[in-house]
């Protein structure tokens, strides 16, 4: 029961959270609007130009191959990193191996 | 009211999941609630981009068939949905991968090391753990 008022705080925050997020809903685009403005500043350009840029029909690929190449190649970066952190906290060290051989 | 709501019902359904990912990440007391609680937050997140490129009236995915090499029509944009978000929440998921991936091996080294997952516990380990030394330097 010691633990209760640290839950009520944290159900306070995010009913507060919430409610300023539904607040800021009504400003937002209707749903799937041709004429939002995620839907009509640079997306345009990157459908018109996938073709004679990168001669790749499917668009998605265009983008994460070609136009954002690099961002790609960060991405791989992240695995990377991320695989060799699990490697060495799931390690047990080496003279903790060497106590369970002997 | 009602109406209110249903006009833009899909921002709700993307707040709300959010919401009760935020809870779990601060309100619950074991640390895989808390992890899966961090994958309902990122989830809503990819959900809400992927709506972002959504287009009503007859609108496919982005794929251009018969517009491969030599042909070089023009393309309607109306026609095709918009692909910078989907490629977006790629990058996305592959870093909510990872994260989860760190975290999980994490909570290995944290069961190995206390035996527990439970905060409260674990935070109990740790002060009785610290009580003597503090104890020694006061005398």
């Amino acid at each position: 029961m010691k633990i209760m008022p640290l839950k009520m705080v944290a159900f306070a925050a995010v009913v507060l959270t919430g409610a300023l997020l539904l607040y800021g809903v009504e400003d937002m685009p209707a749903w799937g609007d041709p004429q939002s403005p995620a839907n009509t500043h640079v997306s345009p350009r990157y459908i018109e130009n996938a073709i004679p840029d990168t001669a790749t029909p499917n668009i998605v690929t265009a983008v994460l191959a070609d136009y954002r190449g690099y961002d790609t190649l960060g991405e791989t970066t992240v695995i990377f990193t991320a695989g060799i952190a699990c490697l060495y906290i799931l390690r047990r060290p080496r003279n903790q191996r060497r106590k369970e051989r002997d | 009211m009602l109406e209110y709501v249903i006009a833009k019902y899909n921002y709700w359904v993307y707040v709300i999941l959010m919401m009760i990912g935020l809870y779990a990440m601060m309100g619950k007391r074991n640390l895989v609630k808390k992890l899966i609680g961090m994958n309902i937050f990122q989830t809503s997140i990819i959900l809400f981009y992927v709506s972002i490129g959504v287009k009503k009236g007859g609108a496919t995915v982005p794929i251009l068939e018969g517009h491969g090499h030599g042909g070089h029509q023009a393309v309607d944009v109306a026609t095709i949905l918009n692909p910078l978000p989907h490629v977006l929440m790629l990058t996305a998921i592959v870093v909510s991968i990872a994260t989860t991936g760190v975290a999980l091996a994490a909570l290995i080294l944290i069961y190995r090391r206390y035996g527990t997952l439970e905060e409260d516990e674990i935070i109990a380990a740790r002060r009785a753990a610290a009580a003597p030394k503090a104890k020694d330097q006061a005398s």
